[in-house]
């Protein structure tokens, strides 16, 4: 139940602006770290703005859906939707300077399979990236398994995501038994479909609950539709005397309707733009990350010996 | 880690081993189960993924255990648990004598308290079975293990894996490889612990999952379509078929057992799922409410790990009784009571 969930606890934040400091924060603190270390020839100029992050970060976000509705066999949106936030969790608190976004969201994904129960090998997930030849599936294989204990940890072991698909569902199964004015409420259906996708993309998820989302995306089907819903706010939710809870109610959806508004595709000039940059800044300081990730090679390359981990489970504890 | 300083090893788990241990700041005695990412194939272990998901995301029940903490630790990460003395099975196995009428309903209600509010939770356990169902130093009993529980009603028609529960407690749907199914495999597997509290052996001890299936319908006689109608879709149904038997009486099964406690435990062993009985329902059957009363949670044995015979308890445990809890959370609403008892 999303009552007492992990996500009502410590996912949903009070403000645009509170999740605008974090990330201005993760900026910092890769900054401050690399500056810190003194290396010749550094300058502020070489590292990326929030602003431009923000591009990247889009950027991904969309290739990582891309990668998730071509994906065989077809995965649940559920599952989209988990992985989107996670991606989203993630980069809350760490620069996308600092861990390449590339691997990040399709870790993301790789975990939301598991954890949505949407059972894939990991053979069979990466096949899904047809770019790459079967070595390359394997490197890339080994790369989303070193860092899936950070997502998880960055995420602080929360793993359920509350997605705003099944409330839709029992919205529209709520307008058909009690809400007789509308006729055909399964005709809401497409549009309310197509704004939670959007919605997605935004930080609707980290600010308010599920429920909310899928009723401002029903509302919003309807109002597009010429259909006036109100009645169904006051009466069937029994909103009438509360309006206090009204109010609060249309302020959340004029708040999701202007974060979608204020969506931009990230254009794939700036793209290109910003991305030359990450690669330097990757090229030349997050290797330094790398070599933390336990008992692993350069470049990303896994030790083929058993890991230490072997000895340092054992009894070895026992002390 | 630094938190905490090992006592010593309880045991292996599914996905490592488990340490007792000592948290430092509050003196209190815990069980730290290490996931290590072994292998390499698949990452994280999906039974870790699902103990964490179901116990993070429900509120504290007296008869569940507690996930106290998660935290990264090397190369893998740690569960914290309450420590608990004891599991059932152990129970069962080193009681000198049976268990008594009044202890077997003690445990047996505890049980259903913990079952009722997981399911009440959407979670199924689907491995439920004496080993999984630890004993407090107080003599309460939590549900454990939940690295095959699931969140159920999902959206879709998502299809789960028949591969679940251990086999003497898995539900006859499961032995034909059904791969939608619900919470009643859970009631299922209570029925058959009950049966193992009655007669302090397994009801259904198969070798093999063939055999598994021999000795339930041996049991409980072949199953007809009239019986159970759903069995003709499910996927396994076809490839074997069974000499008729008829039914062994229950009494025949469980002998010297009160005629409610037979009829409560009819009502998990039935092969239609959706006639077993749920926990909810079970715990207001007359067989709770009469003589002699569920034993309280100091009256029952607590076996120490390793198997030496319980010992002699000289003074009071300590309880798990809590003066914050509200009253109504225990007691029953009257309505539910009304077709059992004439007085109301």
């Amino acid at each position: 139940m999303f009552h007492n969930s992990s996500q009502r606890k410590y996912w949903i934040f009070a403000s645009e602006d509170e999740l605008e400091h974090m990330r201005y924060k993760a900026n910092q603190k890769f900054r401050n770290k690399i500056l810190e270390s003194g290396k010749a020839g550094l300058s502020e100029s070489m590292f990326l703005e929030r602003h431009e992050e923000d591009v990247l970060f889009r950027h991904y976000e969309r290739r990582l859906i891309d990668f998730c509705s071509a994906f065989k066999p077809a995965m649940p949106k559920s599952v989209v939707g988990t992985a989107i936030m996670y991606l989203r969790r993630f980069y809350l608190n760490n620069s996308i300077m600092e861990y390449h976004p590339r691997i990040i969201m399709l870790t993301c994904a790789y975990l939301s399979c598991k954890v949505d129960e949407f059972n894939v090998s990991s053979t069979q997930f990466v096949g899904n990236l047809l770019q790459e030849t079967p070595a390359g599936q394997e490197r890339v294989l080994e790369q989303i398994l070193e860092y899936e204990l950070l997502l998880i940890q960055q995420l602080n072991f929360h793993l359920v995501v509350h997605n705003p698909y099944r409330p839709m569902e029992g919205l529209l199964i709520d307008l058909k038994t009690r809400y007789p004015t509308l006729d055909n409420p399964e005709s809401l259906r497409k549009n309310a479909d197509d704004f939670l996708t959007q919605t997605a993309m935004t930080d609707a998820g980290l600010l308010f609950p599920p429920s909310q989302i899928a009723l401002t995306a029903v509302l919003n089907s309807s109002s597009r539709a010429g259909l006036n819903m109100e009645s169904y706010l006051t009466e069937c939710l029994g909103l009438r005397e509360d309006k206090e809870t009204l109010s609060k109610m249309y302020d959340s959806m004029r708040r999701m309707k202007t974060l979608l508004k204020k969506y931009e595709i990230p254009k794939p000039e700036e793209v290109n733009v910003y991305k030359q940059r990450l690669e330097r800044i990757h090229a030349e300081f997050a290797s330094s990350n790398n070599k933390r990730k336990r008992g692993y090679e350069e470049d990303g390359h896994v030790a083929k010996e058993p890991r230490m981990a072997e000895e340092e489970w054992t009894d070895e504890d026992l002390i | 880690m630094e938190q905490y300083s090992i006592l010593g090893r309880i045991g292996e788990g599914a996905h490592g081993i488990v340490f007792k241990a000592k948290h430092i700041e509050t003196g209190e005695t815990v069980a730290l189960k290490k996931v290590a990412l072994r292998r390499l194939e698949d990452g994280i272990p999906n039974q870790a993924l699902r103990e964490i998901k179901a116990l993070q995301e429900i509120e504290d029940n007296q008869h569940v255990v507690k996930l106290k903490d998660v935290f990264p630790h090397g190369t893998g990460f740690v569960l914290v648990f309450d420590f608990m003395l004891s599991d059932l099975s152990e129970v069962i196995r080193n009681s000198q004598r049976p268990l008594t009428p009044a202890q077997v309903k003690g445990y047996m209600m505890m049980l259903l308290k913990g079952v009722a509010f997981l399911h009440h939770n959407n979670i199924m356990h689907r491995d439920l079975k004496p080993a999984n169902l630890l004993i407090s130093s107080s003599g309460h009993l939590k549900i454990a293990d939940f690295g095959l529980a699931r969140l159920f009603s999902e959206q879709g028609e998502r299809l789960y894996s028949h591969q679940v529960a251990t086999r003497w407690y898995r539900a006859p749907e499961l032995l034909y490889g059904a791969r939608k199914y619900d919470e009643g495999v859970d009631l299922w597997a209570v029925g058959c612990i009950f049966g193992e509290l009655l007669n302090s052996s397994p009801l259904f001890p198969g070798e093999n999952d063939i055999e598994q299936l021999c000795c339930v319908l041996r049991l409980l006689g072949t199953p007809t379509q009239e019986s159970w109608p759903e069995m003709l879709e499910l996927p396994d149904y076809n490839k074997i078929t069974f000499k008729e038997n008829p039914a062994v009486p229950l009494e025949d099964i469980v002998p010297d057992t009160c005629p409610q406690a037979i009829h409560l435990l009819q009502k998990f062993l039935v092969y239609p799922s959706n006639q077993r009985c749920s926990a909810g329902q079970a715990l207001l059957h007359p067989y709770f409410f009469s003589s002699p009363l569920p034993a309280h949670h100091s009256e029952l044995p607590i076996p120490q790990r390793g198997g030496r015979p319980p010992r002699q308890r000289l003074q009071a445990p300590p309880t798990d009784f809590s003066v914050d809890l509200p009253l109504h959370n225990s007691v029953v609403h009257p309505a539910l009571l009304r077709g059992h008892a004439s007085c109301l």
